[in-house]
């Protein structure tokens, strides 16, 4: 088998000659334009607001071009007081919306308040603090029968408000017929009405001054309060909603109530601003409504909305039908051009629940070029460090079919032998023969690099939990979980996701690699496929309980261990195939320099050796395909869209080794297992009384070589914290 | 072209990577993997039926199966053979022509003009057919043939009839990789490997090649015949997503073939795992330690049997996790199905019962 493998480095170094042009544009245009921002800005949840949005500045722009006067001062203050009345329907729309309902009735039912508001001042004579508490109740008791009917008799939302909104419609009409004299031959002396109907604040009329107030109010209430929170979780799934705990049948009922509120609030300006008793008031409102609400991107089916797309959607209505009137169309041709703006945003609607996440999962991933120096051989007779041998192929097998998936494997004083498996835990097996077999602490998440503090205290990475510590007695505490947010990311990075190795340096502070931001743990090959920097070197301080990011955009950072001055950490990058050596004491502090450029394979943890030197785990080689597909994002970009996953070209992993290097980054030895029978796949190993014992993320045993010539009395806990 | 440069952004049409499912007849089983071994030899390959003895090719030498000895020896490597029903041996030669062994030894060549590039042999009545891969590249450049014609590029393959007196007459040709041949029912059926099919053609000339089966999940080898009227077909490698994919990636591709050596290819191949510097892909990643037979895999071993009508009836796999890849030749004989694994080094058996209907 050994003697099949060619030599592959030499026609790479041939081809690798002189980048063209073309490739040189290639590398640019990968470096300078930053397409994983996209991916990462799709995911955002106020990315629902773009689209309404430009459609609003779109709407603005080509009225105020038609219609030269359309935003002169006058017209302003005359659109922003009838928007400080709309904008109130529309919330009363969105806010049953957002529970997964529809309310016809805000038409009828603000001709209703209308009607209450001039009865309770112009006939009754109240004062106005009264007349509105009137027109308030008046609203939410509508508002109560359609919740009644729909929340708590669960009848369809669409009907009951349709019958609602006929029967509320005649009743008013009626009403009116009996008072509208009464109240139209009344004189109402009142200057807070006066004020509530065509008073200003600086300039802007009441209204339009409420409604901004109430905007931001319910957006508060909606997206940080309980009630919103509930209300939006009603509307997002009725059953999961039910299922925690939720009241659905009275939270949908209170949505009807709130929309009922709104809507007197709405009215009672309107009656302050017209004083009129017609019959037109409110009329065909319910459709302007919810093609607002619709518009400004709140979800027929619930569960997405806020205040804020209800006010965009209430301006963009307005300055239509508006627009439509001034620029003398004959009357009917708003309603059309209305019913084809509400067609279009329904339609729109449908379109982007449904393609959102299709759109996302097609541009997130963004590969970039990844131009690894070539390949170092491994060829038998290459003359190479790295030249192929079977030493582990007799590797003893330590509890296999016990422990599934130890990445990482370390030693206590009293040479027991810890490991973490895919379940969560941290699994002992007992010394001397490691025979016995112990739950030594359960912590829910994959435990990957394991480092022992001066106070045998466990500290463990764990992937997307963050970094955490078990005492000798195995209680589980959380260390970190998070550090401080980069300046510029446009995902939250503060968040740990894949905290992947680390050592402890003399002071205790602890230095871990978070190998991606952009992905979690069983994504890693997407992150391969990607060979972007995404990940970093963190500090955890635990004299000070403070995390802080020191190195960022790393290709798959992995592999922190303490070097012998103490004043550096040794990193591998995965992707990178390098390992770098980062000063985090003395006169060097910060700086960050490459003491492999060149690994044969894609580096994993790095530990040290009984004789001043350090082991790497090689977890996977590289092959010439991948190398070559490194060079080229828009093939692996393409790749991830068009080939199954499965169906992926890999880095790969089903071949490893382990070296021996030093300081100066030489190679001293390479111990290789081609056919992988006893230990598949390597992706850690500690030394330990003169053997290595080998951990690998998709095995199910450990693996133990005993070193020819190593001192048989070292122990990595008391090389690091010396003896007891 | 519009259409073309659309279908290339999205990636439908002509520039999906959809591949045919192995189901039905060809559903999958581990019966190659199983099966008994016939010989073991270094890449053996075509398998025929000279008289009653089973011979076949390994490297330059053509051996008897089951008798350890070397029936003939050549100066240079064997491509394809077939066996005339009087005695007579068609020997196709790596890098030259087409040699005629006769019953008692003697050796006449064919012109190379008309055979060289010879693929697959077969004897119709009296004639000889030879299927010439392609005029671009040698029989063991097959690889750099099929990668660099891509999916669509017209091939330069071509099959031919030579009779025992008279001009040789080309009855196809533009063919992507043609790879087996057989007489059948009065036409010669011709597996074109590149376009995964079986065309029909006529001796005569008269009519055009028919497509007689479409859509195979894999590259099609030699065929022979089966006992009860049908056909056997052999298939040496799988399609995959992958491949088809760096099929329709012309910068990828061209760039591979010039800077990478073609074993480390992401290409078909009659062996694969024998280097870690082979792409591997996601499903082929052990777990605990397992390859999984299911994964993706460059190479597979495939015997399937054709009705009369070339409808798959019945097939034997080597899956991923398996060896007994490359399967370019199968021959039945006395009862016992003989199938040479290529990338495997063996010539497994398969017992009557295992394939031939009750």
């Amino acid at each position: 088998m050994v003697d099949t493998i060619a030599i592959a480095g030499s026609r790479d170094q041939r081809a690798r000659a002189k980048p063209s042009l073309a490739e040189a544009l290639v590398r640019a245009r990968y470096k300078y334009i930053p397409d994983h921002v996209v991916g990462e800005i799709l995911t955002k949840r106020w990315i629902d607001n773009v689209a309404p949005f430009t459609f609003l500045i779109i709407t603005i722009a080509l009225f105020g071009c038609l219609l030269p006067d359309f935003f002169s001062p006058a017209s302003l203050i005359v659109s922003l007081r009838q928007l400080g009345e709309f904008g109130f329907v529309v919330m009363a729309m969105m806010i049953v919306m957002v529970a997964g309902g529809i309310d016809l009735s805000v038409g009828s039912n603000f001709a209703l308040g209308n009607f209450t508001a001039l009865a309770a001042m112009n006939i009754l004579g109240l004062p106005v603090g009264v007349a509105f508490l009137c027109t308030i109740t008046a609203c939410c008791l509508i508002g109560l029968l359609n919740g009644m009917l729909v929340g708590l008799l669960r009848l369809r939302a669409f009907l009951t408000t349709l019958v609602t909104l006929i029967i509320v419609r005649a009743v008013v009409d009626m009403l009116l017929l009996k008072y509208a004299v009464q109240i139209s031959g009344a004189f109402v002396d009142s200057d807070i009405w006066d004020f509530i109907g065509s008073g200003s604040v600086f300039g802007v009329p009441f209204s339009a001054v409420l409604l901004f107030v109430a905007v931001i109010v319910g957006h508060v209430l909606l997206s940080r309060t309980r009630p919103g929170w509930r209300v939006m979780a009603v509307g997002g799934s009725r059953r999961s909603a039910h299922n925690s705990g939720i009241s659905v049948r009275w939270t949908v009922c209170g949505t009807y109530v709130v929309s009922g509120a709104l809507v007197g609030v709405a009215s009672f300006m309107y009656a302050a601003r017209l004083n009129s008793a017609g019959s037109d008031a409110g009329f065909g409102m319910e459709l302007a409504a919810l093609t607002a609400a619709l518009l400004g991107g709140n979800s027929l089916g619930g569960g997405r909305g806020s205040t804020g797309k209800a006010l965009t959607g209430a301006i963009i209505v307005l300055v239509i039908t508006n627009g439509v009137v001034r620029l003398g169309i004959p009357s009917g041709a708003g309603s059309m051009v209305l019913g084809a703006v509400l067609l279009l945003a329904a339609g729109l609607d449908v379109r982007w629940l449904k393609n959102r996440h299709k759109v996302l999962s097609k541009v997130y991933v963004s590969p970039t070029v990844n131009d690894l120096p070539p390949c170092p051989p491994t060829a038998v007779g290459s003359g190479s460090p790295y030249e192929v041998n079977d030493k582990l192929k007799d590797v003893e097998v330590i509890g296999l079919g016990q422990v599934e998936a130890p990445e990482d494997v370390i030693f206590d004083r009293a040479d027991n032998l810890y490991c973490g498996t895919r379940h969560g835990d941290v699994m002992r097996f007992l010394a001397p023969d490691y025979k016995k077999l112990e739950l030594f602490a359960h912590i829910g998440g994959q435990p990957l690099g394991l480092a022992f503090d001066r106070d045998d205290n466990l500290y463990v990475c764990v992937g997307g939990m963050g970094l955490y510590r078990v005492a000798p007695d195995g209680v589980v505490s959380k260390a970190t979980d998070e550090t401080n947010r980069s300046t510029f990311s446009v995902n939250d990075d503060s968040r740990l996701r894949l905290a992947d190795d680390l050592d402890i340096a003399p002071d205790g502070r602890v230095f871990f690699s978070e190998a991606t931001i952009r992905y979690e743990m069983h994504q890693w090959p997407v992150d391969s496929l990607e060979s972007r920097g995404n990940g970093r070197i963190i500090c955890y301080d635990p004299r000070t309980n403070a995390t802080h990011t020191v190195i960022r955009n790393l290709k798959f950072p992995n592999g922190v261990c303490l070097s012998y001055d103490g004043q550096s950490m040794l990193f591998a990058e995965t992707w990178g195939c390098c390992i770098k050596r980062y000063w985090f004491d003395g006169p060097k502090t910060g700086q960050v320099e490459t003491v492999i450029a060149s690994l044969p394979g894609y580096p994993d943890n790095i530990n040290r050796s009984s004789d001043g030197h350090y082991w790497l785990a090689i977890v996977g080689m590289r092959s010439p395909a991948v190398d070559l597909a490194f060079q080229l994002p828009g093939f692996r970009r393409r790749m991830s869209r068009r080939v199954a996953q499965d169906e992926w070209l890999y880095p790969n992993l089903n071949t490893g080794c382990v070296v021996k290097f030093n300081d100066k980054g030489e190679i001293l030895d390479a111990l290789w297992d081609l056919k992988g029978v006893n230990h598949p796949m390597i992706t850690s190993m500690r030394e330990h009384k003169g053997s290595l014992y080998l951990g690998g993320i998709t095995n199910n045993r450990i693996g133990r070589y005993r070193l020819p010539n190593a001192d048989a009395n070292w122990s990595g806990i008391e090389d690091y914290w010396g003896r007891t | 072209m519009l259409r073309n440069m659309i279908d290339r952004f999205v990636g439908r049409g002509e520039a999906a990577v959809t591949v045919p499912p192995m189901d039905g007849a060809l559903r999958p089983n581990q019966a190659l993997e199983q099966a008994a071994i016939a010989a073991e030899a270094r890449a053996p390959d075509n398998l025929v039926n000279h008289r009653g003895d089973i011979l076949f090719s390994t490297g330059r030498e053509l051996r008897k199966l089951g008798a350890d000895s070397v029936v003939h020896s050549f100066d240079r490597s064997i491509t394809c053979l077939a066996a005339a029903p009087d005695g007579h041996l068609a020997v196709g030669l790596s890098g030259g022509e087409v040699v005629i062994v006769a019953p008692d030894g003697a050796v006449n060549s064919l012109p190379a003009a008309e055979t060289s590039h010879a693929t697959a042999l077969a004897f119709h009545d009296d004639a000889l057919i030879v299927c010439r891969g392609s005029t671009r590249h040698s029989v063991d450049q097959w690889k750099r043939d099929l990668m660099e014609a891509g999916t669509s590029a017209p091939g330069s393959g071509s099959v031919v009839l030579i009779p025992r007196a008279g001009p040789p007459r080309v009855l196809a040709d533009g063919l992507r990789w043609p790879y087996g041949a057989w007489s059948h029912q009065g036409r010669i059926i011709v597996s074109e490997s590149w376009s995964h099919r079986l065309l029909a053609l006529d001796p005569a000339g008269g009519t055009r090649p028919q497509t007689v089966l479409t859509d195979l999940p894999g590259y099609p080898a030699r065929l022979s015949a089966a006992s009860d009227g049908g056909l056997w077909l052999a298939v040496f490698a799988p399609r995959s997503q992958l491949i088809e994919f760096v099929l329709r990636e012309d910068g990828y591709r061209r760039r591979m073939l010039n800077e990478i050596d073609s074993d480390f290819w992401i290409a078909p191949t009659i062996a694969n795992g024998r280097s870690f510097l082979e792409p591997i892909q996601g499903g082929a990643l052990k777990q605990m330690g397992v390859l999984k037979p299911w994964a993706p895999s460059r190479s597979y071993g495939l015997a399937i049997k054709l009705a009369a009508d070339f409808e798959p009836v019945m097939s034997f796999h080597s899956r991923a996790d398996g060896s007994r890849h490359g399967t370019t030749s199968v021959l039945e004989q006395a009862g016992l199905l003989y199938v040479a694994s290529k990338g495997g080094d063996v010539i497994v058996s398969l017992p009557a019962e295992e394939f031939v209907e009750p």
